[in-house]
């Protein structure tokens, strides 16, 4: 196996990986100063490592007593790496073998009497636990999950908005950029979709309660069963006493009468856990089974020591609860079949499908019954009269006293406003301006109307404002155009109303209308949004990315999205070109009515909606995405030119 | 079971909208409405808003109105005046004689009395406040305790909503059911329903991030919106307010027609804005501030533990300075982009290594390795 030189107590030696018989740990003295050391693999408790950056690659393994070894060849690294490797893979397969064995034993803290070790940093052998579930974790790794062609196939062919969307922009992207690019791009926004894919996709559906589901249905007189190839086996496969009967009876009889047969047999119904009463049917044949047991191999799936004492039923006899005044449980005792057969039916129902499922819950090889944890979480410790409050305590510091340097007077956004006038005068100002209303108060109080300023019957106080050039509070001027900003405020927000009711019941045909687009026109703005933030996603995964390799990617997405405005202004284009067709249209027809009638209509070719001016409007925070990130991109680049320069 | 029992049982459900409570925060900030005084002067504010008043109690039998002045250095009272001054402020304010004593309100007999009796509690008591304004708090901040004052407001309105309903309070088994679910004691209540209007001329409130912050999620809490008016100032906190709480935002571009603005965007209660569509300021500034250097910040940090927000991601011994926890932050920054393809440089490289290997031959070249 792999030897490499490794210092041992100060001393050379060469330290090697033996294979042979058991598995151990071997180091050998150059000189005879030490013996030699042996560590067997069943023996290690614990392996660390000194990180990738310390000077010194060590390795120390902690059996019944603590070894260190320093590496002292050139390529000390590799063979840390390696050694600690192949260990790390006996030690787990070890771990697993003894299975029941002791308990998993627990990394024991680092000793800091010994100097190194304060630069020892864990690297701990993985318990086989820990080991397993970070396989599973590394199935759901990103890297791997964007290199899994498959899996990525599949979620687009489960998802059709997703599969539009990467169709979309497969489409416009610039030639530029290679399918493997764009890959790697679009999924890299959605590894979470994929991961929860690749999750979806590892679990299969399991068994089923299968008596419950086949029912016979009576058509026209005559019975009729719908049961399938996998059902029979897998009624086999949970009623073995149903297998048992069928070997024995259908020689004489048709497969389908046996089906028929046992679907109103009385078999059936203690198979389902049902009532067998008297009105049942009665058939010969299939009920001399009746008292056999269904699966008289089942007891060896009970394994006693493996019940925890509080969830086993038979512990219900040791903790006898009617001593303690309680009425006798006729429920959860362990033999009372006839009582209650459904019970009993459907929990060994469960234990049968629960066979089929990989175990969730701890390592199959861990040791028996549970660990120390598990058993602990799972008591009932709200009952118990002085629990530990586990709650973890949060300390908040008093912000205040953090951050002492309140603002002052020079440091405020409003500062230099504010500056022009001293407290002093702002003072006088405001209290002389407010002794103004509250001086009157001695009469007959405030006079409103005087002191609000609207004059309503007489126009021409507006005309003298606007010849005062002072607008006066209250004046019609101020009060039509406050009317029209909150006139402007509700409609816009009734536009949003809108849109949320649309998002649910997605009728966009109404909101095109409503901007006085049409359809084809919405809908070629709204793909073209979603491409344009797609590209967006990938311009700044890959800015941020700080990944030199990819620096002619950034180059030409930055030409993407220039496109992308191309894009939105042929939307714009069009929009104009249906919008003057449309005013066109009926300034035609208000020419022929006005040869038809000899009267002329009013038109306003402003009255019509739609064109280039909504689709910008739409757009327009697309529109100052890209121009952001353009912004950005070209400030960066002239930096980083300058520095390259330089 | 009817044949017999003629009598009628129906009982009448009692269909009129429920009392509208309207909590008012008059930022009261000198410095602001001096500021303001060209276009809009603190006196007419207080006069159309107490126009505005005067239309909320009208609208309802029922209705009632706090107001609450939220000053530089304090958060005050207007209406109702609070009830027990403590004896050293009485003795101290005895010579002006008006926050011991309200002063009956004049005789007016033009004047509908509830509506006299507001306008001069408000009146004399903003003008106490004024007066007891000293240069040394104007010189000291430039803002408001907004938080202060909202604070008063909620609770305010929660000991109303108390007082509408004595009946469930006074049960304990009622009192343990609250416990378990609040929400649907609460929907039995009998319903006052609330809302708070602040009028606003300050900037500068991200200093006060944090209650500001609490304060709106207890309003969002107990479904009472606030309404902004924004006469002067940044934006950033109080439109985040309205926003979470589903309350009216309004930053006038003439503030001249601020009667006009009252009526109309924040005259409705909670129940007549069921029937409504209320304006709405389109684009919301969500940014927070940060709690290390009060700042309105883009991209923020924020600790995992307690949720606060720092700017920088460079924090002492890389813990949170909040609450203590360990908070390393160095992953979480952005690499710099690299705009410029290292491909030039490992072209030089090569170039470089050729050069020099090739015309020396295999004797210079082993040679160059030993050197480097």
């Amino acid at each position: 196996m792999s030897q490499a030189p490794a210092q041992y107590k100060k001393q050379d030696g060469i330290i090697s990986l033996s294979d042979q018989g058991a598995r151990a740990v071997l180091w050998k003295p150059n000189s005879g100063a030490l013996h030699a050391v042996t560590i067997p693999v069943t023996d290690i408790t614990n392996l660390q490592q000194t990180p990738v950056t310390a000077p010194k690659a060590s390795i120390r393994i902690s059996a019944q007593e603590t070894h260190t070894f320093t590496l002292t060849s050139a390529a000390a690294r590799d063979n840390q790496q390696a050694i600690t490797g192949t260990l790390r893979k006996w030690i787990e397969a070890s771990k697993s073998v003894q299975g029941g064995g002791a308990p998993v034993p627990t990394a024991p803290p680092a000793e800091n009497g010994n100097g190194q070790s304060a630069s020892m940093v864990m690297a701990q052998t993985a318990s086989s636990a820990t080991a397993t579930a970070r396989a599973e974790d590394d199935s759901f790794d990103d890297a791997k999950l964007l290199r899994d062609a498959e899996l990525q196939r599949s979620l687009l062919s489960s998802n059709p908005a997703l599969r539009h969307r990467f169709e979309q922009a497969l489409g416009d992207k610039p030639d530029s950029i290679t399918i493997n690019q764009f890959n790697s791009q679009f999924w890299s926004t959605r590894l979470h979709n994929l991961r929860s894919h690749a999750a979806e996709r590892a679990q299969g559906a399991g068994t089923y309660n299968v008596l419950s589901v086949v029912k016979p249905q009576e058509i026209d007189g005559g019975v009729k069963l719908n049961i399938t190839k996998e059902q029979i086996q897998l009624i086999f496969a949970q009623h073995p006493l149903v297998k048992r009967v069928y070997n024995e009876n259908v020689p004489p009889l048709k497969e389908s009468e046996f089906w028929s047969r046992f679907f109103f047999s009385r078999l059936l119904k203690k198979l389902k856990g049902m009532k067998i009463t008297d009105s049942d049917n009665v058939d010969p044949k299939l009920d001399k089974y009746l008292n056999l047991d269904d699966d008289p191999d089942f007891a060896r799936q009970l394994d006693a020591s493996a019940v925890p004492r509080f969830i086993d039923v038979e512990g219900n006899e040791q903790n006898h609860s009617q001593r303690l005044g309680n009425r006798a449980d006729w429920t959860m005792q362990p033999n009372s079949y006839d009582k209650v057969p459904i019970l009993r039916t459907l929990n060994r129902m469960s234990e049968k499908m629960m066979e089929y499922v990989p175990p969730s819950d701890g390592d199959r090889h861990g040791p028996a019954g549970m660990d120390e944890d598990t058993y602990k979480e799972l008591q009932l410790r709200d009952l118990q009269r002085a629990d530990d409050d586990n709650r973890v305590v949060l300390k908040i510091k008093d912000q205040g006293q953090l951050f002492a340097a309140s603002q002052g007077l020079h440091t405020s956004s409003s500062a230099a406003t504010y500056a022009k006038r001293t407290p002093a005068q702002v003072l006088s100002a405001v209290q002389r301006n407010f002794g103004g209303i509250s001086g009157s108060n001695g009469g007959d109080g405030l006079d409103l109307q005087a002191a609000i300023g609207v004059v309503d019957d007489d126009s021409s106080s507006d005309e003298e404002s606007a010849s005062n050039k002072k607008i006066r509070i209250g004046s019609r001027s101020s009060r039509v155009a406050a009317t029209l900003q909150i006139n402007k405020a509700i409609r816009k927000r009734h536009l949003h109303n809108d849109d949320y009711l649309l998002s649910q019941n997605a009728a966009s045909s109404e909101q095109a209308a409503q901007l006085g687009l049409s359809q084809s026109v919405f809908d070629t703005l709204t793909m073209t949004h979603n491409t344009t933030v797609e590209f967006l996603h990938y311009f700044w995964t890959v800015y941020f990315s700080g990944d030199p390799d990819r620096a002619i990617e950034i180059g030409k997405l930055v030409e993407t999205l220039d496109k992308s405005l191309d894009r939105i202004k042929a939307v714009a284009d069009s929009a104009e070109a249906e919008r003057t067709a449309k005013v066109e249209k009926l300034v035609k027809d208000n020419e022929t009515y006005t040869q038809r009638t000899g009267r002329r209509r009013k038109f306003d070719a402003n009255s019509v909606t739609g064109g280039a001016k909504v689709v910008n409007n739409i757009a327009s925070p697309l529109i100052r995405a890209i121009g952001s990130a353009k912004e950005q991109f070209e400030k960066a680049l002239r930096e980083q030119m300058g520095h390259s320069i330089a | 079971m009817n044949a017999i029992d003629g009598t009628d049982r129906h009982v009448k459900a009692d269909d009129t909208p429920p009392p509208s409570l309207l909590a008012i925060v008059l930022d009261t900030n000198p410095h602001a409405w001096a500021h303001l005084s060209n276009t809009l002067p603190l006196s007419s504010a207080v006069a159309n808003l107490l126009v505005f008043i005067n239309a909320h109690l009208a609208s309802g039998n029922a209705n009632e109105v706090a107001v609450i002045a939220s000053h530089s250095h304090k958060a005050s009272w207007l209406y109702p005046t609070p009830k027990s001054a403590t004896p050293s402020s009485s003795s101290h304010n005895g010579t002006s004689n008006s926050s011991t004593n309200p002063p009956a309100p004049p005789e007016n007999p033009n004047k509908y009395r509830p509506f006299a009796l507001v306008e001069s509690a408000i009146l004399s008591n903003l003008s106490h406040l004024l007066t007891s304004t000293t240069e040394a708090h104007l010189a000291s901040t430039p803002t408001t305790l907004i938080g202060g004052a909202l604070s008063l407001a909620l609770s305010y309105i929660a000991k109303s909503t108390l007082l509408h309903s004595p009946l469930d309070t006074s049960l304990e088994a009622t009192a343990l059911s609250a416990l378990a679910d609040s929400e649907t004691t609460h929907a039995v209540r009998i319903p006052l329903t609330s809302r708070i209007l602040i009028i606003s001329v300050s900037g500068d409130l991200a200093n006060q991030y944090i209650p500001v912050m609490n304060s709106i999620f207890a309003a969002q809490r107990k479904r009472i919106p606030i309404d902004i008016l924004k006469l002067a100032g940044d934006t950033v906190l109080l439109q985040q307010a309205s926003d979470a709480t589903g309350g009216v935002y309004m930053k006038p571009e003439r503030p001249e027609g601020i009667l006009q603005y009252l009526m109309m965007g924040f005259l409705p209660d909670v129940t007549a804005r069921r029937s409504f569509v209320m304006p709405s300021a389109g684009g919301v500034d969500f940014r927070a501030a940060c709690f290390c250097h009060r700042k309105v910040v883009d991209v923020g940090y924020v600790c995992s533990v307690c949720l606060s927000i720092f700017c920088e991601p460079t924090l002492p011994d890389n813990t949170c300075l909040t609450c203590g926890s360990y908070l390393s932050l160095r992953t979480a920054q952005t690499p710099q982009p690299a705009l410029l393809p290292r491909k030039k440089k490992k072209k030089k490289r090569v170039a470089g290594g050729t050069d020099s290997t090739t015309p020396g031959g295999t004797p210079v070249g082993s040679g160059t390795p030993m050197h480097g």
